[in-house]
């Protein structure tokens, strides 16, 4: 009996692992003087706003060993509660696919449930500048464990930001539709280790196991081009409307084990994702290649794609309001909020 | 996935008149553009229509100083704005614009034109 359940103890051992290390897909969109930043993939951006990201879906191999194929499917819902503070909730579902010739059979599940409490601390339209602040929650529990998703909570704080070039002098006109976000943020597991009882089929022993949940220091970034800048503050070209709408990206994401790595060690994990993004009117489309950065990060190029609404844009007057809003009933509004 | 599906048409369906920040789609001088005489004037086309209480253009020389010759106003379909100019020497011109939709999202921008050679 324990010699069939040894497959399964190995497959949640080392989805246990991959989660622990696993960043989050995501999100926000933001509008900062001349400068839109959209919502990107593989980090979050620094954006405070409502919207909804549905679905999701991104196929990869893992780097564990054997490599999985994994399925996700994640959505996301923003709100603001007021002007510059938001909360979001991001389920993933996920499909596990085993290896061939193994007795392994795969999984499915719900991966445990995301929550983000983010508030604008900054924003400088003349300079396209917005810093903002967050606290990602991953509560311990509400996902299946034969996906990974643990018992115990992690708690993230997050530093958000986006810089856009249009503040560079005209004689760099070319660069000026560039810009960059990017997110810091570390990683807290609510328990530090977990101690189990193990029986060794080989051997006919029992022992003991700790197994140390590290702090993760998750920092990433994105390199966009906006076309719909360059049209709109550098120079029109009179290009085809569809192109004038592209936003060519390249993200990164890492996570790096930083303390309590007794048994995960300090290897850093991530991917390099360069895609490319459709920003209509209500919505954005995006879709991204993953290319895992070492073999502990993936064993082949995945891909990414996500449909995202602007729930701002299309229920202005409803859902899409922060809960506490600042009506513009007189006066002059203060341009850039 | 009938969920996904299901959510997204009721999202749509119960949405009404979908309205967006106002941005903006293109300018008359083109953006960027130069042009050989002074224009009479400056127009933008916004991709939504405008509040013209809480929608302006400044228009700008080179030493900051103003050379629009009164307030824009809206024209067309309330989705233009429109600023008359004074008669501008050659040199570089900045066009800064703010304009409230008319679902009361606000954006901002700005470019630059070129009179003369």
């Amino acid at each position: 009996m324990f010699r069939s359940l040894w497959p399964l103890a190995m497959l949640a051992a080392v989805l246990a692992a991959a989660t622990t290390l696993s960043t989050t897909l995501a999100r926000a969109h933001e509008i900062v003087g001349n400068r839109f930043f959209p919502a990107t993939l593989a980090i979050d951006d620094p954006g405070v706003n409502d919207e909804v990201a549905l679905p999701t879906v991104s196929i990869s191999k893992t780097g564990d060993v054997p490599s999985f194929k994994q399925l996700d499917v994640s959505g996301e819902f923003a709100k603001r509660i007021t002007e510059d503070f938001g909360v979001s909730f991001a389920p993933t579902w996920s499909r596990l696919y085993a290896p061939g010739g193994s007795n392994l059979t795969g999984a499915r599940g719900f991966q445990n449930l995301e929550t983000t409490l983010k508030y604008r601390l900054f924003k400088s339209p003349e300079h396209e500048f917005v810093l903002s602040a967050g606290l990602e929650i991953e509560w311990g529990g509400s996902g299946a464990q034969n996906v990974g998703a643990e018992r115990f909570t992690v708690y993230t704080p997050t530093i958000y930001f986006g810089k856009g070039f249009g503040d560079l002098p005209t004689s760099m006109n070319w660069a000026r539709p560039f810009a960059i976000t990017g997110q810091v943020g570390y990683a807290i597991p609510g328990v530090s280790k977990i101690t189990s009882a193990t029986f060794d089929p080989d051997t006919g022993e029992a022992a003991i196991d700790t197994e140390f949940n590290p702090r993760v220091l998750n920092w990433g970034a994105t390199l966009q081009y906006s076309m719909p800048y360059l049209k709109s503050a550098v120079a029109d070209l009179g290009l085809p409307d569809f192109v004038n709408r592209l936003i060519p990206i390249v993200e990164a994401s890492f996570q790096t084990p930083v303390s309590n790595t007794a048994t995960s060690g300090t290897v850093t994990t991530g991917t390099i994702n360069p895609g490319i993004i459709y920003a209509g009117n209500t919505y954005q489309v995006a879709i991204e290649a993953m290319i895992p950065v070492n073999r502990q990060s993936g064993t082949s190029v995945g891909v990414i794609a996500q449909l995202h609404f602007f729930l701002d844009d299309i229920f202005p007057n409803t859902l899409g309001r922060p809960i506490f809003a600042n009506n513009i009933s007189t006066g002059r509004p203060a341009f850039g909020r | 996935m009938r969920i996904i599906v299901t959510t997204i048409a009721v999202m749509f369906a119960t949405a009404g008149s979908v309205f967006a920040h106002a941005h903006l789609d293109h300018a008359a001088p083109k953006v960027g553009s130069t042009v050989a005489q002074s224009p009479k004037e400056v127009v933008l086309w916004f991709t939504e229509k405008l509040e013209p209480a809480f929608s302006s253009i400044d228009v700008r020389n080179e030493q900051g100083a103003a050379v629009n010759s009164g307030k824009a106003t809206l024209i067309g379909d309330r989705t233009q704005l429109r600023v008359p100019l004074k008669t501008l020497p050659p040199g570089t011109y900045k066009v800064i614009w703010r304009v409230l939709s008319v679902d009361t999202h606000r954006t901002q921008g700005d470019f630059t034109f070129r009179v003369g050679q």
